[in-house]
């Protein structure tokens, strides 16, 4: 969206091609062969911008994509002959075949990560076509369907189809644009950009997917409907060939994948292109060939894409201005009154909670980790009490992140039990943990870094209802309190930079708004201060504050030994694995058992006062962060 | 009894030549992470050259893959250093598109110098049979069985007793620590990618005798070999060798007591069942993804 703000010419060009589309039947209605590749260039571009959906803003490729365009056209074709429906009024089943194929599909093979998708993807087109062979009896075989001729005059030629495709066109691409405006959509990039990150923030990725699956199959299928219609004749090979799909793969990779008006700008050059070489290069015998080198080079040479090359090129043209980054003094921006409020939201957050201040809100019992042979975490046990400042200080390699790691979600621990809120966790999804008020963030930053920093902000969900998924991301309320989050954080203003052109500690702070956006109860800070500067630190510390009178418990692992003994109340320490002690700063500074497995001489009471005791810590802190940085 | 014997015997004769053709797939996967979608193209080339010198010379066909192996292992080599390593660091998906693209290069290039027509490598031996007991074996599925098992006990010599082999598995498990001791990512990729590549050449020699083929034959072929990977677990040996013994019996099976035309489809049907249960495949291991 941010692209289109950016741009805000793209939907008045848009616009005034829609009208020159719909005027150019009427301006010149006896040409029959340019107003055919018009109407395969719609068709390519339906496919190519419902492709878009899973492909370009999921990131999940589907190389068989033609399959829904099949079966569309052989339930449309099937129901037409069986029961002498004219096909249009039949359509929309086609779109509706496909969507329940596709979440058919989508359940088996997108609940996990990576690659098993693009795969299954070409051998269900084959299926497809498998299918339609045998079963002759519902699709008479190799034979195939002929459909009855369309009802109008020969006189209208294929203008009819002509509109009919040109508004599924326009509806097509609005409801991608819709899509991109939710918080599905951002769901979406985000789970491209990061899968494991969008799933801590409450992104159920599973159901995202599939519904990105299915979404991306409807329009599609419809079109199929009409094209059984247009063509008046299917066969299996024809209506589940593979090339189609590489022509939509093709127009969204050339136009751009990602973006709303790419992949019809790709359609509109791949069809004419293809045409012409069909024409003048020799027949479709060297399409295949022809597709395939403009495959590899767009993908070598053009791999964003048309439009966000022309985009980048624009903006290096026109550079914005960025405001000085004023890091002190960012913090003050906020104004009191949008504090007050989120302070307050949190409060009624944590407030109507079972719990009371000063019960045990996590509870982490025997738990273990093992990576082959090392054992990270050791049947450790761990109590957070709700209200507190917890901190988990350890050597590195102790075994403390690995334990976030667990509680949040990222990896399942081999045994042990880990209840939250008075549920038990351990078995629940990354996201179900989210939604019951756990947030993370990450020792190394993880934001979505082609996203704005306010997309990062407005991409996590506080809860698994539909409503709040396809609620609005850019304008209306999950915006409005995605600003209010960053104005407390104090970056309001970089609202609608990238989140990569970020430095590392404003990243640390986007990464804290992030986790606010969960409504979270408990928060679990991965060294808060590992790289922040000095000045910034006070301020992250006095936010941590804050939310904490506001009723938000935190558990923070952290190296900066005087941050964590001024901030924190009570202080676990990790070594080995599991917990060697536990208790107030105080004492833990003091502990015999703490100054040996991690403190060291430094804080050892010593004669001759504590006057190097700060520069020893520094300069640990320093090395600790910088090993975390690596 | 015969009948099922027979059918077993069979099944495994073609699962042995189906994990052959799977593990270049399986081992390029797990050494780039790159999904060679041209794997298939690459065996329907083999069998096409394969098919003109043996039909130019009369030299049996699976012996020609003495010829055939070399050539597409320096084949993968160029194509790694000009095409792949160009992507590298860019998403998974791109090697995808490249290599997809690549397989319809080849494709192009086949249907225009070879001709869209079904071929068959038909040696003297490729009507007689074996047998043994009651049952037979056509000597063709035989010799193709054994070259396959030889090539993979030869693959499986190379990674496990070889320095190259230790360095590519190093590279498998752990690029920056394999880095660290000597092992370079481009050139251990590229060697990975031409062994991967290479096993195609007996793959697609064996091919032109127990299959018809023509140049858009290699769909078929490439998702019948990712079918087997996936069901195996991406980028394990083993599992491409058990996942293609399943899928040789599955077919062979449903070839004996169902019906020639569905053998296909149970393929892909035993893939989504194991999938849906075990969604990582047989031999997958969940890896460890840190969320640091």
């Amino acid at each position: 969206m941010s692209r289109l703000r950016a741009l805000p010419r793209a939907h008045l060009i848009a616009g005034l091609c829609l009208v020159a589309l719909l005027l150019y039947p009427v301006v010149n209605p006896w040409q029959p062969y340019p107003q055919g590749v018009m109407l395969l260039a719609f068709l390519l571009a339906i496919q190519a911008s419902s492709w878009n959906i899973v492909s370009g803003y999921a990131g999940y490729i589907s190389l068989g994509h033609s399959m829904f365009l099949g079966l569309g056209s052989y339930t449309v074709g099937v129901l037409a002959v069986r029961f002498g429906v004219n096909p249009l009024w039949v359509a929309p089943l086609g779109g509706v075949t496909a969507v329940i194929i596709a979440v058919l599909i989508g359940s088996v093979v997108l609940r996990t990560r990576g690659h098993a998708f693009v795969i299954i993807t070409i051998a269900m087109l084959l299926a497809a076509q498998i299918f339609a062979v045998n079963l002759k009896g519902i699709t008479q075989g190799s034979d195939g369907i002929t459909l009855e001729l369309p009802f109008w005059d020969r006189d209208f030629q294929n203008i009819p189809f002509y509109y009919v495709y040109l508004i599924l066109l326009v509806l097509t691409v609005l409801f991608s644009a819709w899509i991109r405006r939710t918080k599905f959509g951002t769901g979406l990039v985000a789970i491209r950009e990061d899968e494991g990150k969008a799933a801590s923030i409450g992104v159920n990725t599973t159901r995202f997917k599939i519904v990105a699956y299915a979404a991306s199959s409807f329009f599609i299928g419809m079109a199929g409907g009409v094209y059984a219609y247009y063509l008046t004749f299917i066969n299996p090979v024809g209506s589940f060939a593979i090339l189609g799909s590489v022509t939509i793969v093709l127009a969204t990779l050339t136009g751009g994948r990602g973006t709303l008006y790419g992949p019809v700008i790709g359609a509109f050059i791949v069809q004419v292109v293809s045409e012409a070489a069909t024409v003048y290069g020799g027949g479709s015998q060297s399409r295949v060939l022809l597709f395939g080198l403009a495959l590899m080079v767009v993908v070598l040479f053009l791999p964003k894409g048309l439009l966000p090359t022309i985009e980048a090129w624009w903006r290096r043209r026109h550079p914005e201005k960025v405001e000085y980054t004023d890091q002190a003094g960012a913090l003050n921006r906020a104004p009191a009154t949008t504090t007050e409020r989120v302070r307050a939201e949190l409060a009624a957050v944590n407030a109507e909670d079972a719990i009371a201040p000063g019960e045990i809100l996590l509870d982490v019992r025997g738990v273990s980790k093992r990576f082959g042979g090392l054992t990270a975490v050791d049947n450790a046990g761990l109590t957070v009490r709700k209200g507190t400042i917890t901190a988990l200080i350890g050597p590195n390699g102790s075994g403390k992140t690995t334990l976030f790691n667990l509680i949040s979600g990222g990896m399942a621990a081999d045994s042990g039990e880990i209840w939250f809120d008075g549920r038990r966790i351990d078995g629940m999804r990354p996201w179900r943990r989210g939604h019951l008020g756990l947030g993370r963030t990450y020792q190394v930053t993880r934001l979505f870094k082609e996203m704005t920093v306010q997309e990062n902000v407005v991409a996590p969900l506080p809860d698994s209802r539909w409503r709040t998924m396809f609620s609005d991301a850019v304008g209306g309320h999950e915006a409005a309190r995605a600003r209010e989050l960053l104005d407390i954080v104090g970056l309001g203003r970089f609202a609608n930079q990238p989140a990569g052109a970020l430095s590392y500690g404003q990243q640390k702070l986007v990464e804290l708004a992030q986790v606010l956006m969960l409504e979270p109860k408990l928060i679990l800070l991965d060294e808060p201060a590992g790289g922040v500067n000095p000045s910034l630190l006070g301020q992250l510390t006095e936010v941590i504050r804050e939310l904490n009178r506001s009723g938000v418990t935190f558990l923070i692992v952290e190296h900066n030994i005087p941050l964590v003994l001024d901030l924190c109340d009570p202080v676990v320490v990790f070594s080995h694995g599991a917990p060697i002690a536990e208790g107030p700063p105080e004492r833990i500074r003091t502990d015999p058992l703490v100054l040996d497995a991690y403190l060291g001489d430094d804080w050892r009471p010593a004669e001759d006062g504590t006057a190097d005791e700060g520069a020893g810590e520094s300069d640990r802190a320093e090395t600790a962060t910088r090993e975390a940085v690596q | 009894m015969t009948h099922l014997v027979q059918a077993i015997a069979l099944g495994l004769l073609i699962g042995g030549v189906y994990a052959l053709m799977a593990s270049g797939l399986t081992l390029i996967f797990g050494v780039m992470r790159i999904i060679n979608i041209a794997q298939g193209a690459f065996l329907i080339l083999v069998a096409m050259l394969t098919w003109w010198l043996w039909h130019e010379t009369g030299i049996d066909p699976i012996l020609l893959s003495v010829v055939t192996t070399p050539l597409m292992f320096g084949f993968g080599w160029v194509a790694y250093r000009l095409l792949l390593s160009r992507i590298r660091g860019s998403s998974a998906s791109m090697s995808v598109l490249l290599t997809f693209g690549f397989a319809l290069v080849i494709e192009g290039v086949l249907n225009i110098t070879a001709g869209n027509k079904f071929k068959s490598a038909t040696p003297s031996y490729f009507e007689e049979s074996f047998r043994v007991g009651a049952i037979s074996l056509p000597k063709a599925q035989v010799f193709g069985f054994l070259a396959a098992m030889a090539v993979l006990a030869a693959l499986y010599f190379v990674l496990t007793r070889t320095w190259t082999g230790r360095a590519i598995r190093a590279a498998t498990q752990n690029p920056s620590g394999a880095a660290l001791v000597g092992v370079g990512a481009t050139g251990t990729a590229a060697l990975a990618f031409a062994i991967g590549s290479a096993t195609t050449g007996v793959g697609g020699s064996i091919l032109s005798v127990l299959y018809p083929f023509f140049p858009a034959s290699h769909y078929d072929w490439i998702s019948r070999l990712l079918g087997i990977v996936v069901l195996g677990g991406m980028g394990s040996l083993p599992g491409a060798l058990v996942g293609a013994g399943i899928l040789g019996l599955a077919e062979t099976l449903t070839a004996t007591y169902g019906s020639l035309n569905w053998s296909t489809l149970v393929f892909y049907i035993v893939i989504m069942v194991v999938l849906l249960i075990r969604p990582q495949g047989l031999f997958g291991a969940k890896l460890r993804e840190d969320t640091v």
